[in-house]
């Protein structure tokens, strides 16, 4: 043993230095701490038919703008912030960003803890992080946010939906390996080991692919974008959701979509068409266009609708229990499906 | 549990703190963790560097072209889910879940973005595991697997999936719950698991696969688990050293099932009871190896059992077509003999043929002494005992099979009770029956059960210990209790008639049932000796689950005042009260040996098992109108249940002696 203790002291010091400087590290509590306070507990409309009246926000400055998640909350007259310390702060809406389901408030406050929003920088999956948040209402008054420690289970695009609606954003989310989708989470703070601020947690929401509830944060970089827009009024250029591409376009006749979810097969090739010269056959299924998976014939139109024109088509299909890939070519400008 | 602790990347090294300290440094000295970290930091490095570990051999796993309604519910099978590549030539683990029984091919999405198409090509049912199969594969992790019985529950465990998304492989930690569940099937973990990792490894710090993540099967030895418990903080993982060494079966496409031994058990506690052989199944591999009723298992595979849990803790992941060793030794020889052990091996089968029950047609008189000579109390009219000329106040002195098998010596009723359960209606015996001191033989064919009540039934007195009281005694109590808020009614014969049947009655639903109501039932009691428990419902206009505790806690209450007969407890409903009486025989399980029930359907919720021969129920059901009736008489009758008629007439009220005169047969022999 005393060997090992003299052994770890040599390379303890060797190791000091050759990183030259050491790097302090907080530990979980002073980090768990130092997150809260700048986490507060919104109160605002809601608790008629079912709907909670509460949920939590993030200030992102010393004079107090907070950024929270867009939702029926924030749709009263009176609007109330609770900080870490109790003080209670009547809030002002500067604005909403609808596609990112995002708001900012402002409160008339100075020298609060605040995060950083950097406008940058993603973490990837596999990193630990706590989730902080007023969930179920469960913190009154002074009392401190609730904390939950999980780890970002995967980067991926926003596939989801709210009852029959699609969530309107559609870009990368962190999805967490914590249970976050509850009431009063949306607008929690996500951090990183260090106390970064890596993300805000999102409404509740399933995902479309699988149908399970997610639990997910809006990125920070994101919610940075967000922010500046709401408060610049700048109008961010909004890259408008490519409109469905009808597949006959290039000589693919699928199946009629009787139910939702008809799996995509080819009823018939036009002749002399794009796909026929490619090789497309009558009875395949089609699995993927370009990379996207493609489970639907609706979803093989969004799918086609996302490759611009000019661009090459690539399908995979399956074809008597092999998978075969077909270049059907550039994609024509075309007219929309349906 | 909280992540501050230096715990896991020292776990897999127990006892070894000075290791686990040095390994610290070393990371800290080769700059993968920035000197003096929070244990966070290095765990996390830890987590990323154990699932690259195994990332390339983890791929996500399409449906192709499904078109099944449940398949698009949400948490259905529509969506992606993943599946562990376990041989370069095309192997893929994955679940039941992402491959349904009617897939035909499914499309594989390699860590690399490619597409290729696999067909299932053997299945372990039990476990919910399907092996597909594709072309050969570039890019193989070497995995690593570490056997269940070298974990520890709370040290680190990971779920790897690619449903999220194909290039990156989805994380989510936690650490190991057990090692040993759903009867040693599974290992379990309160990491997140969902349908986006089902078929994904479970690993641990060090990178070494655990086992498949699965929806454990809902069927699987009565847990009620399925994909409804995602995210919550429970999720199961089938080992994967016990599932390659499966591999070879699977990879000639065979269908692993449960196997099937044929023993029933002398004991009624199925977990704490001691592994007494109560009852072999003609013809099954346990007959064949020449396990007799009477044995007990004393260990199988070498693996010692001492309670009947720990036999289907080894019994239940075993596959039809393995052979299983099962070391035995005699109880029913008496303590004179020679406890002497003996080793036999029996190849477990998919399915015996559908059981049936088979009597001798007599009821058996209650005695205090479990062990004591059975002794008749009343031989049914028209079965095969009267007609061999058995009559009351016979004893059983000897049973034997007839063309060979063991002479039974003196059998108790639950000894008789066993073996009737291995035989089957048709097979002949024959019977040493001791009469005033002699003894003579009758050869007897077995009877199937009754269809129908018969028109007489025993008389208490002749069951039961106590003397007969006069007709008029039957007494109506309340059965009150702690924790029951509306205390039932129960109609009970004379006090000195023990142990007692117990029917449970359930009306339609009315709220409370009056004294007066208990009316129709004094006559029947007095009649069959039987005691009748009332409860009303909490909501006049409906029963529901809730009212079920209250029920049970009603037959407590009456078990804490007189002596109840645990072969004979029934339940019996119409109407709405029907489909609550298979409800509260669900809670009752093995302790509820009779349901009768008239005009409703069984209950969607309630699962038909296969009859367990020797404790099976008597069921009886009415309404011959009602083709959803009938649909349950063949499900039931299938599973191996005896299901006679109920006849009723509407408006005449609950047919009050019928019901009593069959709870008093239940223990028919």
């Amino acid at each position: 043993m005393t060997r090992c203790l003299a052994a770890v002291v040599v390379v303890w010091a060797g190791a000091a230095a050759v990183s030259g400087v050491a790097v302090e590290t907080p530990t979980v509590q002073q980090v768990a701490a130092a997150a809260a306070r700048k986490v507060v507990k919104i109160h605002g409309a809601g608790g008629v038919r079912g709907l909670e009246a509460y949920q939590s926000g993030i200030l992102i400055s010393p004079e107090g703008r907070v950024v929270t998640a867009m939702s029926t909350v924030l749709d009263a007259d009176d609007i109330d912030c609770v900080l870490d310390d109790g003080r209670r702060f009547r809030a002002e809406l500067v604005g909403v960003d609808p596609r990112r389901e995002l708001a900012v408030l402002s409160i008339d406050a100075a020298d609060l803890p605040a995060f950083t929003l950097a406008a940058d920088g993603r973490v990837s999956a596999g990193t630990r992080v706590l989730a902080l948040s007023n969930l179920f209402g469960v913190a009154v008054g002074d009392e401190r946010v609730s904390v939950q420690r999980g780890v970002i289970a995967a980067v991926v695009p926003l596939e989801a939906r709210r009852g029959a609606a699609e969530a309107p954003y559609t870009g990368e989310v962190y999805v967490l390996d914590c249970t976050t989708n509850n009431p009063g989470s949306p607008g929690g703070a996500v951090v990183d080991a260090r106390g970064h601020l890596v993300g805000m947690l999102g409404k509740e929401l399933r995902a479309t692919t699988s149908g399970i509830w997610l639990n997910y944060a809006l990125p920070a970089d994101e919610v940075a974008r967000g922010v500046e827009g709401v408060v610049t009024g700048a109008a961010e250029p909004v890259a408008g959701k490519p409109e469905p591409f009808d597949p006959r376009e290039l000589g693919i006749v699928l199946v009629p979509d009787l139910l939702d979810r008809t799996p995509p097969f080819v009823e018939s090739v036009v002749p002399d068409s794009p796909a026929d010269r490619a090789g497309l056959r009558a009875d395949d299924l089609v699995i993927a266009v370009g990379q996207r998976s493609v489970a639907t014939r609706a979803a093989v139109e969004r799918a086609l609708g996302a490759v611009a024109p000019g661009d090459p088509v690539r399908l995979a299909v399956v074809r008597a229990g092999a998978v075969v890939d077909i270049d059907v070519g550039p994609r024509p400008r075309g007219a929309t499906a349906r | 549990m909280t992540w501050n602790q230096h715990g896991s990347l020292m776990r897999t090294h127990r006892g070894q703190r000075p290791i686990g300290w040095c390994l610290a440094v070393w990371l800290v000295a080769i700059g993968v963790v920035p000197a003096r970290a929070e244990p966070t930091l290095a765990e996390e490095a830890a987590f990323r560097k154990a699932v690259a570990r195994v990332a390339p051999a983890v791929v996500r796993i399409e449906p192709a072209g499904t078109t099944s309604a449940a398949a698009a519910e949400p948490g259905g099978s529509a969506g992606p889910s993943t599946g562990l590549v376990v041989d370069a030539s095309g192997l893929i683990l994955a679940t039941a879940f992402a491959v349904p029984d009617d897939a035909t091919s499914v499309v594989v999405v390699l860590p690399d973005g490619r597409r290729v198409a696999a067909t299932p090509r053997g299945r372990d049912v039990p476990r919910g595991i399907v092996l597909l199969e594709t072309e050969a594969l570039p890019g193989e992790a070497a995995l690593e697997t570490v056997s269940r019985f070298d974990l520890e529950p709370g040290q680190w465990a990971i779920a790897v999936g690619r449903g999220w998304a194909a290039s990156e492989p989805g994380v989510a930690v936690g650490v190991v719950s057990a090692v040993d569940r759903g009867w040693g099937l599974a290992v379990q973990t309160d990491a997140s698991v969902s349908p986006v990792n089902y078929g994904g490894p479970l690993i641990d710090i060090a990178g070494r696969v655990i086992g498949i993540l699965v929806p454990l099967p809902a069927d699987t030895a009565g847990m009620k688990v399925g994909t409804e418990l995602y995210d919550a903080g429970i999720g199961f993982a089938i080992p994967l050293d016990e599932l390659l060494a499966e591999l070879p079966r699977m990879k000639r496409g065979e269908t692993l099932r449960h196997g099937v031994l044929g023993i029933g058990y002398r004991s009624r506690d199925r977990i704490n009871g001691e592994p007494v052989i109560g009852s072999v199944r003609q013809g099954s591999p346990a007959a064949r190896a020449g396990v007799r009723p009477g044995d007990r298992i004393v260990a199988v595979d070498g693996r010692p059992v001492v309670r009947i849990a720990d036999a289907r803790h080894r019994f239940v992941p075993r596959h039809a077509g393995d052979e299983i060793e099962l070391t035995l030794e005699r109880v029913d020889d008496g303590p004179e003999a020679k406890r002497g052990q003996r080793t036999v091996r029996a190849t477990l089968v998919e399915t015996l043929p559908p059981w049936r029950r088979a009597v001798l047609g007599v009821v058996a008189a209650a005695s205090d002494d479990d062990a004591a000579m059975a002794r008749v109390a009343w031989v049914l009219p028209g079965g095969p005992a009267a007609a061999a000329g058995v009559i009351a106040g016979d004893r059983v002195a000897s049973i034997a099979a007839v063309g060979g098998g063991d002479v039974v010596e003196a059998p108790s009723s639950a000894i008789l009770r066993g073996l009737l359960a291995g035989w089957e209606p048709g097979f002949r015996v024959r019977v040493g029956l001791d009469r005033d001191g002699a003894t003579s033989f009758v050869e007897l064919d077995l009877a199937a059960m009754p269809s129908e009540v018969p028109d007489e039934g025993p008389p208490p007195d002749a069951v039961a210990a106590g003397p007969a009281g006069p007709v008029d005694a039957a007494q109506v109590v309340k059965l009150e209790g702690a924790e029951i808020a509306e205390p039932p009614f129960a109609v009970l014969p004379p006090a000195s008639r023990e142990p007692l049947p117990v029917l449970i009655h359930l009306g339609p639903p009315r709220g409370a049932v009056t004294e007066a109501e208990t009316a129709v039932w004094k006559a029947a009691v007095a009649q069959a000796g039987v005691a009748v428990i009332l409860p009303g419902s909490s909501d006049p206009r409906q029963w529901s689950r809730d009212d079920i505790p209250a029920v049970v806690r009603a037959l407590q209450s009456l078990d804490a005042r007189r002596r109840i007969d645990p072969a004979r407890v029934a339940v019996a409903g119409s109407g709405a009260g029907g489909g609550f009486a298979w409800l509260v025989a669900e809670r009752l399980g093995p302790a509820c040996r009779g349901v009768a029930v008239t005009d409703a359907a069984l209950p969607r919720q309630v699962t038909v098992e296969p009859a367990e021969p020797g404790t099976a129920r008597w069921i009886l059901l009415g309404s011959a109108h009602d083709p959803r009736i009938e649909q349950d008489r063949g499900r039931l009758e299938s599973a191996g249940y005896p299901v006679g008629t109920l006849a009723i007439e509407p408006a005449a009220g609950p047919p009050a002696a019928v019901l009593c005169r069959w709870v008093s047969l239940l223990g028919l022999l």
